[in-house]
């Protein structure tokens, strides 16, 4: 599967986080639009218009698509899954004029592994995921930011209170299966460690 | 890929054959604190260049002796005293793109030549005494002379002009000193396509030893490995993880010491204070002393202990027997630091030390017991990593990320590399009054793309000062400034309204670009056009920058990070 050939993110960060409304919605959203050949086009023409309207979404994919793999993977397999699409879209593997796409390409593909990667995030992320609420991709916001040891705790506690009502709300719903899931996560961990 | 704006003025014979299966491989440089060397890609492994003296690692040095100054990879010293007579620049990798409130540089003072500081956070000068005078030059210039004859040298060893070089770098090294290694390649006419940290550099050639390995048995998995590289000026200690030829740098950590410490302690323990004015007679005593402890460290790698005996001249003698308990007492806090250093790198990588599978040591240090001792105990490991030379690890990988990055691919697979390098220092700005915040956290894997929003502290405040540091310090003057800029035009709003956006994005060339822009709120577009500044983009005298701006501005134009609800 070869996502990097469909996937446009928004162009430039900056630009487009700019854009933000001030009240944000929780998640942004990763931009996939199917231009074919000609999305590279439209990257460009969006770089050089910072106003563009590109929220345009066709369709979302979820952290494991944008990584092509299931959601029931472990730890040795996403880490297999991330260095195949590394190979597949550094910037420092790319045609030499396209260096800007595949940066992009690879800092998605970066992100979502950081995510993936880091059990306690995975575990929020698939119980959004479960819920239906779409988990959106940013190349920028803060839930991706954590590779700062020191910042963890702090947004282990972020996190805490934003999902808080919804994972009560999880709970609620079923009680089996939160120790499966409990059980799950707990196997991820060892596993991680014991790597 | 550039074409080489020159053509080879000596030295390389232009009549043989053009080897033209290698088109412009970008070569692996080493500039070491005390040795450097090259290395480059041929065909199917790397191959370090030697120079006419057939030597594969040449002393780092610029001697002013003759007409024209000449340095360590065509000049040949007879004997060690020659390098100390106070003509000749060495150690200059520890001087580069520092200014003079230095410790590092002040502590340079009692080398033969002479550092010049002036005390006022400028660049020192450096001088070397010809002839009675004393010579002054500055350190880029010197490593400018020495980078000409390592580019001479490769030319005429690979018959062709050299301009793309990969270039391995202390990771403690700033964005403000990368800029001054860069200038003197540009005055070199070098131009450099990747810049490594050196253990990065290890990694990589570590990376291809495992993919050849994995090849060989049908398989493997992900390895983990603790690269420790301590050489003369700089002590650097990284944490890769590799798998099937893709390595990624967990974390990163260094700091600017080295065997020069080892070597000044020592000396200052053999003979405290001997060194003051830099008069004739006492650069030559301090020749002695230096060549002789410098000897006394070498012998203490394979006995337990040596003598000392060395006789200074003007009937100052030194005789004393010194154990390798004695040497570790009086290095006692640099060998801590070294531990210190490989602790947060575990620590930074979120590693325990029973998952590091491989513990490679390389660098010049990389014999003293102690050092292997201390990196063995941390790592709770028996035996270190065999398979590579720890004075050509840097310069080997450095070579392969030139073909890599040169886009050379090998029949055989093995230049099947990929290296996600890592920022080995936080990027930031200065804001919630003097505090540094981090943008770009330190450990980020290349390329990234990270922002974070701030907020205005004043009503109606109309104009922000984005002012860009790089380190670890929790307060922003402890770090490197970079660089800042002003953003203008917020509309008015009450304090806490605007939103300030601040990106950054370090690519895979490890190039910085800062960009700035402001948001209202219920609006989608930028207020302002945003603002986009490559860094670093101060020159020296740093430190003035930030207090006249602070003494300007005051906190007028300060920023607060915006707190999300």
């Amino acid at each position: 599967m070869n996502y990097c050939n469909r996937i446009t993110i928004q162009p430039t960060v900056a630009p487009n986080s700019l854009t933000y409304p001030r009240i944000r919605p929780n998640f942004v959203k990763l931009q996939i639009q199917n231009y074919g050949s000609s999305s590279l086009l439209k990257i460009k023409a969006s770089i050089n218009n910072d106003n563009n309207n590109f929220v345009s979404s066709k369709s979302e994919l979820t952290l494991y698509e944008v990584l092509g793999i299931s959601e029931s993977v472990s730890i040795v397999e996403l880490k297999r899954a991330y260095k195949q699409k590394a190979r597949k879209c550094h910037p420092d593997l790319s045609p030499p004029d396209q260096v800007k796409e595949y940066t992009k390409r690879f800092i998605m593909v970066r992100e979502a592994y950081e995510m993936l990667s880091d059990p306690v995030t995975r575990a929020i992320y698939d119980r959004d995921l479960a819920k239906g609420i779409s988990f959106a991709f940013s190349t920028s916001r803060r839930y991706c930011h954590r590779s700062h040891y020191d910042q963890v705790s702090e947004e282990k506690k972020k996190w805490k209170r934003q999902w808080e009502s919804q994972l009560a709300e999880l709970e609620k719903k079923s009680d089996g299966k939160k120790d499966k899931g409990n059980m799950a996560w707990a196997a991820r961990v060892r596993q991680r460690s014991n790597h | 890929m550039e074409e080489p704006e020159y053509t080879v003025a000596s030295g390389s014979e232009t009549t043989e054959e053009k080897p033209s299966p290698l088109p412009n491989i970008a070569v692996g440089i080493d500039i070491g604190t005390s040795q450097s060397s090259v290395a480059v890609w041929k065909g199917s492994e790397v191959e370090l260049l030697k120079n006419q003296k057939n030597r594969k690692l040449m002393k780092s040095y610029v001697s002013f002796r003759d007409e024209s100054p000449s340095g360590g990879v065509t000049n040949h010293l007879s004997n060690e005293h020659e390098m100390l007579s106070g003509d000749t620049i060495f150690n200059i990798k520890r001087l580069i793109g520092r200014v003079d409130t230095d410790p590092v540089v002040r502590a340079s003072k009692n080398l033969p030549f002479l550092v010049q500081t002036l005390d006022i956070g400028i660049r020192p000068y450096v001088a070397a005494l010809v002839n009675n005078v004393w010579r002054f030059t500055s350190p880029e210039e010197a490593l400018a002379i020495f980078l000409v004859e390592l580019r001479l040298m490769t030319e005429a060893r690979l018959k062709r002009p050299i301009r793309n070089v990969v270039l391995t770098v202390p990771v403690s090294f700033s964005r403000f000193q990368l800029t001054r290694l860069e200038r003197a390649c540009a005055m070199a006419g070098l131009h450099i396509l990747r810049l490594m940290p050196e253990p990065t550099a290890v990694a990589m050639l570590y990376g291809q030893q495992q993919l050849k390995a994995s090849q060989e048995s049908m398989g493997g998995s992900e390895k983990i490995a603790l690269i420790f590289n301590m050489g003369a000026g700089y002590c650097d200690v990284a944490v890769t993880a590799t798998d099937g030829g893709v390595s990624q740098i967990k974390a990163l950590a260094g700091s600017t010491i080295g065997g020069e410490d080892l070597l000044q302690n020592m000396m200052c323990h053999l003979l405290p204070n001997i060194f003051k004015t830099h008069g004739v007679k006492e650069i030559e005593s301090m020749a002695l002393l230096r060549v002789a402890t410098q000897d006394a460290i070498h012998r203490l790698s394979s006995e337990i202990s040596v003598q000392v005996d060395v006789d200074l001249g003007d009937g100052l003698k030194v005789y004393k027997v010194v154990d390798r308990a004695e040497f570790e007492e009086v290095n006692k806090e640099v060998f801590e630091k070294c531990e210190r250093l490989i602790i947060q790198c575990l620590h930074d990588a979120k590693v325990k030390a029973e998952d590091v599978n491989d513990v490679i040591i390389v660098g010049g240090c990389s014999y003293i017991p102690k050092v292997k001792n201390l990196v063995t105990n941390i790592c709770k490991v028996s035996e270190v990593y065999k398979d590579i030379n720890p004075l050509e690890g840097a310069v080997s990988g450095a070579a392969m990320e030139g073909a890599v990055a040169s886009g050379i691919t090998d029949p055989f697979g093995n230049l099947d590399l990929l290296m996600i390098q890592a920022t080995p220092l936080a990027i930031g700005i200065r804001a919630d009054g003097s505090g540094f915040v981090p943008v770009i956290p330190k450990n980020t894997r290349l390329p990234a793309r990270k922002d974070l929003c701030f907020t205005t502290i004043h009503d109606n405040q109309s104009e922000a000062l984005i002012v860009v540091y790089e380190g670890e310090g929790k307060q922003a003057e402890e770090n490197h400034l970079l660089g800042y800029f002003k953003l203008m035009g917020i509309p008015p709003a009450p304090k806490g309204v605007p939103e300030i956006n601040v990106c950054m994005d370090v690519d895979t060339a490890n190039v910085l670009t800062v960009l700035a822009g402001v948001v209202m709120p219920g609006s989608r577009t930028p207020a302002v056009p945003f603002m986009q500044v490559r860094m670093p983009m101060i020159d020296d005298a740093q430190g003035w920058c930030a207090e006249a701006l602070n003494r300007t501005y005051g906190a007028t134009m300060d920023l607060v990070t915006l707190k999300k609800a």
